[in-house]
C-alpha cells in the first residue's frame, strides 16, 4: 500500500539559492504532522512546493501514489489537498457566510447557464448547508452575516480553516496558525484543530510556535538549511541533541 | 406577503415611466434616449468584467466586433437582422475567447495596456481591410431592423420611439441576466477571484478559466449592445469604437461606481443627461469636453465611491442569503 | 535601395528623438508618481500650440518660443500634482482617471483657443542637408535631433550626477525607502512632474513646424509613447530611450515600404509580444503593476 501524503527528495531552488534539498518524509493518514525549523530552515518553501504554489525543482510529492507536485494550486485543491495562508488572508469584503460558501466551490461547481435558468436551487442549497455546517463546525455560525474583515484574530483564523473544511478535504496544510495568538487563542486553536483531526482530515502544519507544536502534533519532522534534522514523536524531537542545537544556533530556545 | 405586492408595484411603475418617457421628449432627445439605453448595456457588461478585477481598454472594440458582425452577416450572407444581432454577439464573445489566451497571461496595468493593443489592432484591421471591412469609411446602409405590428401597434424602426421599445426590451433583458449571473454563485466566484485570487485557487477555484468566463460572457452583451447600435444608425465606422468612446464607457462606470450592479448604469445616465441634454441645451458646444473632464476630476476627487456610495448612504445593503 | 534604406534611417532617428523625449518624460512620471499619465500626449500638444501662439502668431523668436514651450508644459505639470495626483496618491487608478479629465479639458482649451483646423506654422529654417541625390536631411529635422540629443544628455546628467537626480532615482524605486533617508517625496515629486511634463512640451514645441498641429494630435503619440515603454521595459529610462529608437527604425521602414496602418499594427503588436513573453519589458525590472 502507498504511504498516505508523501515527499519524497523535494527541492526547490530560486537562482543559485536551494531553500530545500532532497527533502523526504510521509505523513500518516489521519495523523497531525508538524514541520518545524529555525528561521530560513526553508518550512515555507516546502509548505507552497507542497500546496501547488510552487513548481518543485526537483522531486515529487504524491497523495496515495498519485504524483502531485507540479500541479497548479487549484488542481492540488482538487485532489483533497486544501491549504490556508500565514496572517488572516480571507475574502475580506465578502461576509462570513460568502467565505465558507467559497470553500464548498469544488463540491458544488457553479455554472453560469445553470444560475440564469434557476436549474442550481438544489446545488445551492447544498452549498448554503455546507457552508452553514463549517462555520458551526469552528463556532462561527452567529457571526455569518459579518464583513470577514471585520472579525476578531482568533475568529478570521477560524474561518480560514473553516473555508478549507467546508471543501471536503483529505489533507489541511496550515501555514503557521499560532502567529500572533494569545496563549488563550491558541489552546482554542489546538482544540479546534483535534476537532478537525477526529473528523477525518489529515493536518500537515508548518509552525514556529514549539510550544503548541509539542502539544498537539503526533509527529513531527524538523527540518534545518532546506534538508530533514529529525523526525520522531514530540518527545525524541524535544530531547533530540540535533533540533536543541539548531534552535540554539537559531538563538531560539525550546520551550 | 406585502414586500412582493410593493415591489411588484414599484417595478410596474418603474416600467410604465419607461414606456411614457419618450413621449415627453424632442425628436433629438429621443434619439440621445435610444443610444443611452444601448449604452447601459455596454457598462453593465463592463463591469460584469471588472468584477474579477480586471479593468480592458478595449471593451469599447468588443462592442464594434458585435457591430461589424452583425452589419457583415446582413450584408453578405443575407442573415435576418434579429438572427445577425445573436450572431454579432456570439461573435463578440467567440472573438474574446481568443483574446483571453494571451490577455490573461497578464494582470492589472499590463492588462489594461494589453487589452488597449489588442483592440486597437482589431481596430485597425478595420481600418486598413475595405474588404471586408469598408476601410476608414466603414460600413454604411447597414440594414434596420424589419418593420413589424403587434395588433394595432406598428412599429416603424426608423422611428427612435419604436426603436427605443425594442432596444430598451433587450436591454432589459440583458440587464436582469447579467444580475442573476452576478447574484448567483458564479458571481460570488468571480468577487472571489477579484479580492484573493490565492485564496480562491486554494478553494479549488481555476481563477483563469473564472477570468475568461467573465471576459466572454461580458463581450457577448458587448457585441450585442454593439449589434443594436449599429443597425439603429445603419453605418459604423472604426473611429466610433477608438479610445476616445471607451473613455467615455471608463467615465461613466467610475463616475457612477463599480461596487454595485446600479453604480456604473447611474454613472451612465447621469454623464449622458449632463452631457446631452443639459450642456447642450445650455450652448455650450465647444465647452463641452470640458466640463465633462471638470467633472471627472471633480468626482474622483470628492466622490472616489461614485454616485452609488450617495445611494448606498440612503438605502443599507441587504444580504441575500438562498 | 541603399538610398531609400538611407533616408528612412534618417527620417526615424527624427522620429525616434522626439518620441524619445516624450516617452522619457512618461516614464519619469510613472516612476516617482506611480500614475499612468493619460494626458500625456495633450502636454505635446500644449507645447506645440505654445509655438503656435509665440512664434506662428506673435513673432517671438523659435528658441524662445520652445523654452516657453518647456517652461510652460512645465508649469501644466506642476499644476497636475498640485491639483490631482497628490490628493488621489493611495489611488493609481484615480489618478490614472483624473489625468484623462485633465486630457480633455487641455483638448477643449485647445479647440476654443484655436479651433479645430490645422495650425499653419512658418518653416523655421528651408535649409536642407543634402547627402546624395536622394538622401537629404532638412535642417529643421536636424534641429530636433540635435535638441533631444542636448537635452536627453542633460537629462542624464542630472539623474546620475546631482543630488536631485539621486533622490528622484532613490524615491522611483522605492518610495518608502526614500523618504526613510530624509527625501522629500513631495519635492521629488514636483521636480518629476515638471521634467516629465516639460520633455513632452519641448517635444511638441519642436516638432510643430513640421506636423500637422490640431487639438487632438495628442492621440497619436500617447500610443506611441505607451507601445515604446512597454518595449522598454515600465519603469527604466534607459529602456524608454532604446526602445524609442528601435520602434522609430520599425515603423518608419514598415511605413515606408507598406502603409501607415500596418506600420501601426506592426508596433502594437510588438507590444503585445513584448507583455506577453517578459512583461516586464526588454530593459525592465521593475514591476510596478
Amino acid at each position: 500500500m502507498n504511504p498516505f501524503l508523501e515527499i519524497d527528495r523535494l527541492t526547490m531552488r530560486f537562482g543559485g539559492l536551494t531553500a530545500v534539498d532532497g527533502l523526504s518524509f510521509t505523513v500518516e493518514h489521519g495523523a497531525i504532522h508538524g514541520l518545524i525549523g529555525p528561521n530560513g530552515a526553508g518550512k515555507t518553501t516546502t509548505f507552497n512546493a507542497i500546496s501547488g504554489f510552487y513548481r518543485p525543482s526537483g522531486g515529487e510529492v504524491r497523495l496515495r501514489g498519485e504524483v502531485i507536485s507540479g500541479l497548479s494550486m487549484h488542481e492540488v485543491a482538487r485532489r483533497g489537498v486544501i491549504r490556508t495562508f500565514q496572517h488572516s488572508t480571507l475574502f475580506a469584503e465578502m461576509t462570513v457566510l460568502e467565505n465558507a460558501l467559497m470553500g464548498t466551490h469544488m463540491a458544488f461547481r457553479p455554472n453560469v447557464f445553470a444560475a440564469i435558468v434557476g436549474w442550481d436551487r438544489e446545488d445551492r442549497r447544498g452549498a448554503y448547508a455546507r457552508a452553514v455546517e463549517a462555520l458551526e463546525f469552528f463556532g462561527l455560525e452567529g457571526l455569518r452575516g459579518e464583513r470577514a474583515g471585520d472579525l476578531a484574530h482568533g475568529h478570521q483564523r477560524a474561518l480560514g480553516m473553516a473555508i478549507a473544511y467546508a471543501a471536503h478535504p483529505d489533507v489541511v496544510l496550515l501555514d503557521e496558525p499560532f502567529t500572533g495568538m494569545n496563549p488563550e487563542e491558541t489552546t482554542r486553536m489546538m482544540e479546534l484543530m483535534r476537532k478537525l483531526r477526529d473528523s477525518g482530515v489529515t493536518i500537515l502544519i508548518v509552525e514556529h510556535d514549539m510550544h503548541a507544536i509539542m502539544g498537539l502534533c503526533d509527529r513531527i519532522t524538523c527540518m534545518s538549511f532546506g534538508k530533514l534534522l529529525a523526525e520522531g514523536g514530540p518527545a525524541e524531537i524535544r530531547s533530540h541533541p540535533d533540533v536543541i542545537e539548531a534552535y540554539l544556533g537559531g538563538a531560539r530556545h525550546v520551550s | 406577503m406585502p414586500r412582493t405586492v410593493l415591489l411588484v408595484i414599484l417595478w410596474a411603475a418603474v416600467a410604465a415611466v419607461l414606456v411614457a418617457l419618450p413621449h415627453a421628449l424632442s425628436f433629438s432627445q429621443q434619439e440621445i434616449l435610444v443610444f443611452m439605453t444601448i449604452n447601459l448595456l455596454v457598462v453593465a457588461s463592463y463591469r460584469l468584467l471588472t468584477l474579477t478585477g480586471e479593468w480592458s481598454l478595449g471593451h469599447v472594440v468588443i462592442v464594434g466586433v458585435g457591430a461589424y458582425a452583425s452589419a457583415l452577416y446582413t450584408k453578405e450572407l443575407g442573415i435576418p437582422v434579429p438572427v445577425s444581432m445573436l450572431l454579432g454577439a456570439c461573435t463578440s464573445a467567440l472573438i474574446a475567447m481568443g483574446l483571453s489566451y494571451p490577455l490573461f497571461r497578464m494582470k492589472g496595468f499590463y492588462f489594461l495596456i494589453g487589452s488597449f493593443a489588442a483592440g486597437e489592432i482589431i481596430r485597425l484591421l478595420w481600418k486598413r481591410f475595405r474588404e471586408p471591412f469598408g476601410g476608414p469609411k466603414g460600413i454604411k446602409g447597414i440594414d434596420p431592423m424589419p418593420d413589424f405590428s403587434i395588433g394595432i401597434w406598428d412599429f416603424d424602426f426608423f422611428e427612435p420611439v419604436s426603436y427605443y421599445y425594442f432596444a430598451g426590451a433587450v436591454v432589459a433583458l440583458c440587464l436582469w441576466l447579467l444580475w442573476r449571473i452576478e447574484r448567483s454563485p458564479v458571481g460570488l466566484t468571480f468577487h472571489a477571484v477579484h479580492w484573493q485570487d490565492k485564496l480562491a485557487q486554494s478553494a479549488g477555484v481555476n481563477v483563469r478559466a473564472y477570468r475568461t468566463l467573465a471576459f466572454v460572457v461580458a463581450s457577448g452583451f458587448a457585441g450585442l449592445a454593439g449589434a443594436l447600435g449599429a443597425h439603429y444608425i445603419g453605418t459604423i465606422n472604426p473611429n466610433g469604437f477608438d479610445v476616445e468612446t471607451m473613455v467615455f464607457v471608463l467615465t461613466w462606470t467610475i463616475v457612477g461606481g463599480t461596487a454595485t450592479f446600479y453604480g456604473p448604469l447611474m454613472g451612465c445616465i447621469a454623464l449622458t443627461v449632463l452631457n446631452e441634454i443639459v450642456l447642450r441645451e445650455m450652448g455650450f458646444e465647444q465647452m463641452r469636453p470640458l466640463i465633462y473632464g471638470a467633472v471627472l476630476i471633480l468626482s474622483i476627487l470628492f466622490l472616489p465611491k461614485g454616485l452609488e456610495s450617495l445611494v448606498q448612504k440612503l438605502v443599507k445593503p441587504r444580504r441575500v442569503e438562498p | 535601395m541603399f538610398d531609400l534604406l538611407a533616408q528612412t534611417g534618417l527620417n526615424a532617428l527624427y522620429a525616434a528623438s522626439y518620441i524619445s523625449l516624450v516617452a522619457v518624460g512618461l516614464v519619469l512620471i510613472f516612476g516617482v508618481m506611480g500614475v499612468v499619465n493619460f494626458a500625456h500626449g495633450e502636454l505635446f500638444m500644449a507645447g506645440a500650440y505654445v509655438v503656435v501662439a509665440l512664434y506662428a502668431g506673435g513673432g517671438a523668436p523659435f528658441l524662445l518660443a520652445v523654452a516657453a514651450g518647456l517652461g510652460f508644459v512645465g508649469l501644466l505639470g506642476l499644476l497636475m500634482e498640485f491639483a490631482l495626483f497628490r490628493p488621489l496618491r493611495d489611488n493609481p487608478l484615480g489618478g490614472l482617471v483624473a489625468s484623462i479629465g485633465f486630457l480633455m479639458i487641455l483638448q477643449a482649451t485647445a479647440v476654443m483657443g484655436f479651433g479645430v483646423r490645422m495650425e499653419h506654422i512658418p518653416p523655421v529654417t528651408q535649409e536642407v542637408i543634402a547627402f546624395s541625390e536622394k538622401v537629404r536631411l532638412p535642417m529643421s529635422r536636424l534641429y530636433v535631433i540635435v535638441a533631444a540629443v542636448v537635452l536627453l544628455g542633460a537629462l542624464w546628467y542630472f539623474l546620475k550626477r546631482t543630488r536631485f537626480g539621486w533622490a528622484l532615482r532613490a524615491s522611483a524605486q522605492d518610495a518608502e525607502a526614500a523618504a526613510l533617508q530624509g527625501i522629500s517625496i513631495g519635492q521629488t515629486a514636483r521636480i518629476a512632474m515638471f521634467i516629465g511634463a516639460g520633455l513632452a512640451g519641448v517635444a511638441g514645441a519642436l516638432t510643430a513646424p513640421l506636423v500637422s498641429v490640431n487639438p487632438h494630435m495628442g492621440h497619436s503619440v500617447i500610443v506611441t509613447a505607451f507601445i515604446v515603454i512597454i518595449v522598454g521595459g515600465v519603469g527604466s529610462l534607459e529602456g524608454a530611450v532604446v526602445a524609442s529608437v528601435a520602434y522609430a527604425f520599425v515603423h518608419t521602414l514598415v511605413t515606408t515600404f507598406w502603409d501607415g496602418v500596418i506600420a501601426d499594427i506592426v508596433g502594437l503588436s510588438l507590444m503585445l509580444v513584448v507583455l506577453i513573453v517578459k512583461p516586464t519589458g526588454l530593459f525592465g525590472t521593475a514591476d510596478r503593476a
